[in-house]
């Protein structure tokens, strides 16, 4: 990727919030709607900008497509959450959302990221800092802000590291 | 003098196993245990400050996640306030349905939750997971790995266990570095024998995201959470970590489900004092409160802790039930030798294999005995079919049928062949036609050549060093000759792209239609409703290997 990706990522999070501010909120879809792969396939596109009808087998073995036009977009997870709360799933919902945040953070972060929440690997600060990275680098509001109650949460149960 | 009697009963199998009375104050009590907190719950300014007895100064962290993420408070304190008594019969009540128990038992904590199990029979139980469980229709679940970590093997015994009907598939490894091979191995034997089987490789939290963001898997299942703080800890996780790590999975487009267990906790000699059954109950709120679709549960590897004491495989039973009730996606175990009698492994499966659960075992031993690397399977392969004949003698639909001496051979071949080609194209060590055959033949590993470890291993590293991906998998396997294969992966990589297969209790059919949880939600409600065997499954679940056409005779 991954830096065109990033880009193209960013400026559709920008066009968004752009149009977001006029826009009426986006009609919501429900159980009804699912399987979407099926059901609306239009609305559905990958993280590369690819419409499922070009993401074919074909493309693939010429090489036109490559793994990275087989990641999914932060607007498919929020599509797949409305499902989730339609039929009272709220805390699934939730998950999708804080996942799709998570969408431009490069896998080896993310992992780092994931190591570094577990017990007595991190001071308050390094979490802390880890929580501004993912809201102010990505975007990543509810994740940054959970990782800052999880350094909380582990300072009152002594579960950080050592300064 | 010894009775001749006890001489031939101390002799049977099931006095080769290990039993313990009950130690509630150690934790040593399978349910109903006296120490167990009585359930309460205040809020205040839609903050928990009080939950089962415990003041929120006091709550350890698994107690802050599930009163600060896993209870529907709106319902809570209706909830709360309703009998336990009331709400157990709901559960076994045809003229109450689903949705309305689970507003009820989406919004209790977790004392109250085994408060209200503790009511019931384990045939009420059955009941209740009749009702509760997530799918209408019921699925199974295999291991597929062997000691020598043959990827040959694994793609062959994938294959004929998919002919045999499992819906999904788990591998692991003897040897770590194996994993990229045996998660290859798995996904292209499995779907071999039927195209959308999805596929995982069971390691460590980290190796196993990594190999699914590699596109080496399907889904994720090994993601344990644990019943109090300090098993938490030893696990080397807390409830953050493990959302965090959930969150990862989705946000790759990957299914994933928790994994946890009565008996995990008090094995650690960690329990304090409470029931294993209570502790499972914070495992699934912290479950919920992560927002994972689903657990993997049922004691699982901790079934001869449960099994020990007195009620213990009901308990496994009430633990699998308040999965559903938390409406969660129920992958039940089943999966763990625990036992030297066969009439026990049998018992011990009837309350999920009677009901059915999305995924009944988690899986079943598509391998003989010794090859399982998870330490061994309830059923085995061996057992395939006595479970067939069960399902018939029953008429119960747990996910398999019987195959054909002929299919299984063409299947496995095929999966052996696919193996040989796709490792011939990415330029990993040669696969013989040697090794062919034998695991198109072989019962278990003690029929294979043997490999050049080194060799293999060494491959293995550079393959991932190489950054080859599930969509190199594809192309390997096209221009190997197995077009339709590729098209299967192929498939597979496509719907982590939309997601649908995300949500709960979801498997593919065999055009890559997701059925899960929310387009094929459980409505039962008494007979004639839920899930039915049709017609056409009912011919194939009877028409096992040895029954003999009358006209013949």
């Amino acid at each position: 990727m991954d830096q065109e990706l990033l880009v193209r990522q960013i400026m559709q999070e920008v066009l968004k919030n752009m149009q977001g501010a006029q826009a009426a909120p986006a009609a919501t879809v429900t159980a009804a709607d699912y399987p979407l792969g099926e059901k609306m396939p239009e609305k559905i596109k990958s993280a590369s900008g690819k419409t499922l009808d070009e993401l074919t087998l074909d493309k693939v073995i010429s090489g036109e497509l490559t793994a990275a036009d087989f990641r999914i977009t932060k607007e498919t997870l929020e599509l797949q959450a409305q499902v989730a709360d339609s039929v009272g799933r709220k805390t699934f919902g939730m998950n999708l959302r804080r996942a799709g945040e998570l969408i431009p953070v490069p896998d080896a972060r993310l992992l780092e990221i994931y190591n570094a929440l577990r017990p007595y690997r991190s001071t308050k600060a390094e979490l802390y800092a880890i929580g501004d990275e993912l809201i102010n680098q990505y975007g990543a509001t509810v994740s940054g802000n959970f990782v800052k109650e999880a350094a909380d949460v582990y300072e009152k149960r002594g579960r950080l590291k050592k300064a | 003098m010894r009775s001749k009697r006890f001489e031939v009963l101390d002799q049977r199998p099931v006095n080769q196993d290990g039993y313990v009375k009950e130690w509630p104050e150690v934790g040593l009590i399978a349910m109903n245990s006296p120490f167990d907190p009585t359930p309460s719950i205040k809020i205040e300014n839609g903050v928990v400050v009080e939950m089962d007895g415990k003041c929120r100064d006091d709550f350890d962290m698994l107690d802050t996640f599930i009163a600060d993420y896993a209870i529907d408070l709106a319902n809570a304190e209706e909830a709360m306030a309703k009998d336990s008594l009331e709400i157990a019969r709901m559960l076994c009540d045809i003229n109450v349905t689903r949705d309305e128990v689970l507003k009820y038992t989406v919004a209790i904590t977790p004392a109250k939750l085994v408060e209200v199990v503790g009511n019931l029979s384990v045939l009420e139980a059955m009941m209740g997971i009749t009702k509760m469980r997530a799918r209408k229709q019921p699925a199974n679940q295999c291991h597929v790995t062997n000691v020598k970590d043959n990827m040959i093997q694994i793609a062959a015994d994938a294959a004929e266990a998919a002919v045999r009907g499992f819906a999904e598939m788990e591998t692991t490894v003897g040897i770590v570095r194996y994993a990229p091979f045996n998660a290859l191995a798995i996904m292209v034997g499995a779907n071999v024998g039927r195209p959308g089987i999805l596929t995982q490789c069971a390691v460590e939290e980290a190796t196993e995201l990594d190999l699914g963001m590699r596109g080496y898997t399907a889904y994720a299942e090994t993601v344990s959470v644990y019943g109090t703080e300090d098993v938490f800890m030893d696990g080397d996780d807390t409830p953050w970590s493990k959302a965090f790590l959930a969150s990862c999975y989705a946000s790759r487009g990957i299914k994933m489900r928790f994994t946890s267990g009565t008996g995990s906790e008090v094995q650690m000699g960690m329990a304090e004092g409470k029931s294993m059954l209570y502790l499972e109950a914070r495992c699934l709120a912290v479950t919920r409160g992560a927002g994972v679709q689903g657990t993997q549960n049922g004691s699982v590897s901790c079934i001869g802790v449960p099994a020990a004491v007195p009620g213990g495989i009901r308990a496994v039973a009430c633990e699998n039930l308040i999965a559903g009730m938390l409406d969660l996606e129920n992958a039940s175990s089943n999966d763990q030798t625990f036992t030297h009698s066969d009439l026990r492994r049998v018992a011990r499966s009837i309350p999920q294999f009677i009901p059915g659960t999305d995924y009944i075992c988690s899986g079943y031993s598509a391998t003989p005995n010794y090859d399982n690397m998870f330490a061994g399977s309830n059923w085995d392969a061996e057992d395939y079919e006595d479970w067939c004949t069960i399902q018939r003698d029953l008429k119960v639909d747990a996910g398999l049928h019987p195959a054909s001496e002929e299919e299984v051979v063409a299947a496995r071949n095929k999966a052996a062949r696919a193996i040989q080609a796709i490792f011939a194209q990415l330029g990993l060590p040669e696969i013989t036609d040697e090794e062919v055959e034998a695991g198109t033949y072989a019962n278990g590993s003690k029929d294979m050549p043997d490999r050049n470890v080194v060799e293999d291993l060494k491959a293995a590293e550079d393959m991932l060093a190489r950054g080859v991906t599930g969509i190199d998998f594809v192309k390997a396997l096209y221009k190997g000759g197995f077009e339709d294969v590729a098209n299967s992966i192929f498939q597979i990589q496509k719907a982590k792209v939309v997601g649908d297969y995300l949500h709960t209790a979801s498997m593919l059919d065999s055009d890559f239609h997701v059925i899960s949880a929310v387009n094929s939600c459980n409505d039962y409600h008494g007979p004639m409703t839920g899930y039915q065997i049709s017609p056409e499954r009912w011919e194939k679940i009877a028409n096992i290997r040895k029954a003999v056409d009358p006209a013949t005779l």
